[in-house]
């Protein structure tokens, strides 16, 4: 009986040993499974500097398949595989098959490193057209000792401002960094729905927010212009996402006096949370952020909702109406801000590749300023800047989300949407131009 | 608000985990072993749950009852084809069969259930005591007006009603006794006639049901998806070890504490720290078992 006991005591050390252990790893990752394979691919694109053109060229993208934003990656799947159709329809870049081969990170960084190391070491992928600003930032050092230019719809971070592009220099890629983004990020979209509260007459902000990279870089943009402008921050809460109930941080924040409160949180915590915010009867004007104009979040929050708005990307550029055309036709995802910027990811990285010649990386990060910046032949598609570069023009891609008029630091400049749910459903009720929001953003600090 | 309001959520919160933290200490406490699955038991229960209330349809407390039911029959079939085959390799083997075991069904839920959260479809009640007197001390204030929403009710009034039967069970049925015979000392049972591995059996169904239960709550205060369970898992094996190996008792209490620490760190802490609530209740966790290794109740439980 002795021994039963020392046993028993020793099981108990044992357990409690491995289940603090156990607390220890699981608190230290965000998932054991995070690493679908997605599509996959066979690669064998084969590159050239200039020499003989090679049969396949392939692009990488990063995709969100799993994880917190998985529900938009339809669409940016879809706007991205339509584009690669158009360009192998239209002759491929160099004459050669475009393939794109899609790899799930589920916006987990780790993952993210080890996807992005596979399209460039395994696949041979001449660019990448994807990523989100939680991968991007923490791999900042990484992706730029990768060499290998990143064209993304995703990354809205401020810490993008005044990071990537080409410096205004294409001929010189010495100072370049390697990520370019075609959307608009943060700091124009939350500078608009900003620039919105104040027009508005919200003047004082309560402010709740998950605790991660994306959801802070969101909060911070909206404040730089709200503050700047004569706004004031009562009380601001940041929030561990996934939990089951958000009343105590609800509560802490409707304790403080403000007239409107912004949500920055992926949409399943945000439902949560807003679902108490609805249930504790808290009222008060919402601000969403950009991802949060789903149906889904109407539908389980409910007609409380009604009056609350988002500021997203406009979809408004230039070349839209020819990329709906040709989306439409390619499946049924629905079109949500990040879709047109897909699109133009992969048609402006085809339109620098056909421009430089070469699926060099230096080469393509050359031209992406070029075909993108004003001056040359206006070309919504790759197939009319394939026939123009033909030529001998110089080209200005228009895209579809924005005029994908890079600046220095690989930034776009386009309209801020402002949704608002009403009766059920996320309607468009108003416009803030680029040029309203520019004035909100010093020269060269974007 | 006030510190009552606060003490509110804490319970409800609480109340989620304790349920589940039950099941999983009494699988910790008798068949030896830490159950890193047991998030996705819950997991499978609330699709079980959701599936009945969408699919059949049947109402919510049916559905509850369904995912009880299914969460019982998962987990016997689950320990018979994984764990009772190895019962007698020791708790090191059980415990990484238990971490694969739940990687392999976390992403078999997700393969087949879908990449998208679901959501069962409930009206909340809120009742508001708006006429509670202000008592502060200090800058807090102790009382204060409160609210209560028919969903939080639910979740507490189910876990007392668990509470009381767990107690009934292991203080009044032979199979209880015989349960808590082997949790002290299982060669001593067997020697006394005790069916052990019936008794284990009945164990893994019962962790099972309350895995069900407790899934379907916290997915109707949430959501339903792949990762239900495991984003709940590492509260849940706290509130076991914090409570007590192997203690109903103590994963009880260790779970209102848990909850209660999330609640008042979420509403005292500095602006800048409260997205830090979850790692104060983990420091305390810390702090418990560096003074009490056995946890909070493992002494008394065991004398019991």
């Amino acid at each position: 009986m002795v021994s039963n006991t020392n046993n028993n005591t020793s099981r108990r050390a044992f357990l409690t040993a491995a289940g603090a252990g156990g607390i220890a790893g699981l608190s230290g990752c965000v998932s054991f499974g995070g690493g679908d394979g997605g599509d996959g691919g066979d690669g064998g694109s084969g590159s050239t500097d200039g020499g003989s053109a090679p049969d396949t060229i392939v692009f990488g993208q990063p995709g969100a398949l799993t994880g917190a934003f998985d529900f938009l990656q339809p669409g940016v799947s879809q706007a991205a595989d339509a584009a690669v159709q158009h360009i192998n329809e239209a002759g491929g870049p160099l004459g050669a098959e475009l393939e794109l081969v899609r790899r799930d990170t589920a916006v987990d960084p780790q993952e993210a490193r080890t996807v992005a190391t596979q399209l460039v070491e395994n696949d041979d992928a001449a660019a990448i057209v994807g990523l989100f600003s939680s991968e991007i930032n923490p791999l900042w050092d990484f992706l730029q000792d990768l060499q290998t230019p990143i064209v993304t719809p995703w990354p809205g971070s401020t810490f993008l401002d005044t990071r990537g592009g080409d410096k205004g220099t294409p001929e010189d890629t010495s100072d370049d960094e390697w990520v370019w983004r075609t959307v608009v990020g943060d700091t124009v979209h939350t500078g608009g729905s900003a620039v919105y509260a104040l027009e508005e007459g919200y003047e004082s902000l309560g402010v709740i927010n998950g605790n991660t990279e994306g959801e802070r870089s969101y909060v911070d943009g909206f404040l730089s212009v709200f503050e700047n402008n004569g706004g004031t921050v009562e009380e601001r809460v940041e929030v561990e996402l996934g939990a089951s109930s958000y009343q105590s941080a609800l509560s802490r924040l409707f304790d403080a006096d403000f007239d409107a409160f912004l949500v920055s949180m992926p949409q399943e915590s945000a439902i949560t949370a807003l679902s108490d915010w609805s249930d504790g009867g808290y009222g008060r004007q919402p601000i969403l952020s950009d991802t949060l104009a789903q149906q889904e979040v109407i539908d389980q929050v409910g007609s409380d909702l009604n009056g609350a708005w988002v500021a997203q990307p406009g979809r408004s550029g230039p070349g839209y109406d020819t990329f709906e055309g040709i989306y439409t036709e390619a499946g049924d995802a629905s079109i949500n801000s990040w879709t047109p910027p897909s699109w133009d990811s992969v048609q402006v990285t085809a339109l620098a590749i056909e421009h430089a010649g070469s699926t060099d990386p230096e080469a393509i990060q050359s031209s992406l300023g070029p075909v993108s910046r004003s001056g040359g032949t206006e070309v919504s598609t790759f197939a009319e800047g394939k026939e123009a570069l033909a030529n001998g023009e110089e080209i200005n891609y228009q895209g579809a989300a924005t005029p994908v008029d890079f600046t220095q630091h690989g930034n776009v400049f386009g309209t801020v949407t402002i949704n608002t749910a009403q009766d059920g459903e996320f309607v468009a009720t108003s416009e803030v131009s680029a040029a309203d929001v520019r004035e909100y953003v010093a020269e060269g600090e974007y | 608000m006030g510190l009552l309001q606060e003490i509110i959520f804490g319970l409800v919160t609480g109340s989620y985990i304790a349920i589940a933290a039950i099941g999983f200490t009494l699988i910790y406490g008798i068949v030896n072993m830490i159950n890193f699955a047991y998030g996705e038991y819950l997991t499978l229960g609330a699709f079980i749950g959701l599936v009945a209330a969408t699919m059949i349809p049947v109402p919510l407390p049916i559905a509850a009852l369904v995912a009880m039911v299914g969460g019982g029959v998962v987990s016997i079939v689950l320990a018979r084809g994984f764990f009772t085959p190895i019962n007698d390799t020791g708790p090191v083997p059980m415990l990484l069969t238990s971490i694969g075991l739940g990687i392999a069904l976390r992403n078999a839920i997700r393969l087949v259930g879908g990449r998208g959260a679901r959501y069962f479809e409930t009206e909340t009640a809120t009742f508001r005591f708006d006429a509670i007197p202000d008592v502060s001390l200090g800058p807090v204030d102790l009382l204060g007006g409160f609210f209560v929403t028919s969903e939080q009710l639910i979740v507490i009034g189910a876990a007392v009603a668990v509470f009381v039967a767990i107690h009934g069970l292991l203080t009044r049925t032979d199979v209880g006794i015989a349960m808590r015979a082997m949790g002290d000392d299982e060669s001593l049972a067997r020697v006394r006639g005790i069916d052990t591995q019936l008794i284990r059996d009945s164990v893994w169904v019962l962790a099972g049901v309350l895995a069900g239960l407790a899934g379907v709550l916290m997915a109707i205060q949430t959501n339903v998806s792949a990762d239900t369970g495991f984003s709940h898992i590492l509260q849940i094996l706290s509130a076991a070890i914090l409570g007590g190996a192997g203690s109903p008792y103590g994963a009880i209490l260790g779970a209102y504490v848990i909850g209660l620490v999330l609640a008042v760190s979420t509403a005292f802490l500095p602006s800048s720290m409260t997205g830090l609530s979850s790692a104060v209740a983990f420091v305390i966790l810390v702090a418990v078992l560096l003074v009490k290794p056995s946890g909070i109740a493992g002494k008394e439980v065991r004398e019991a």
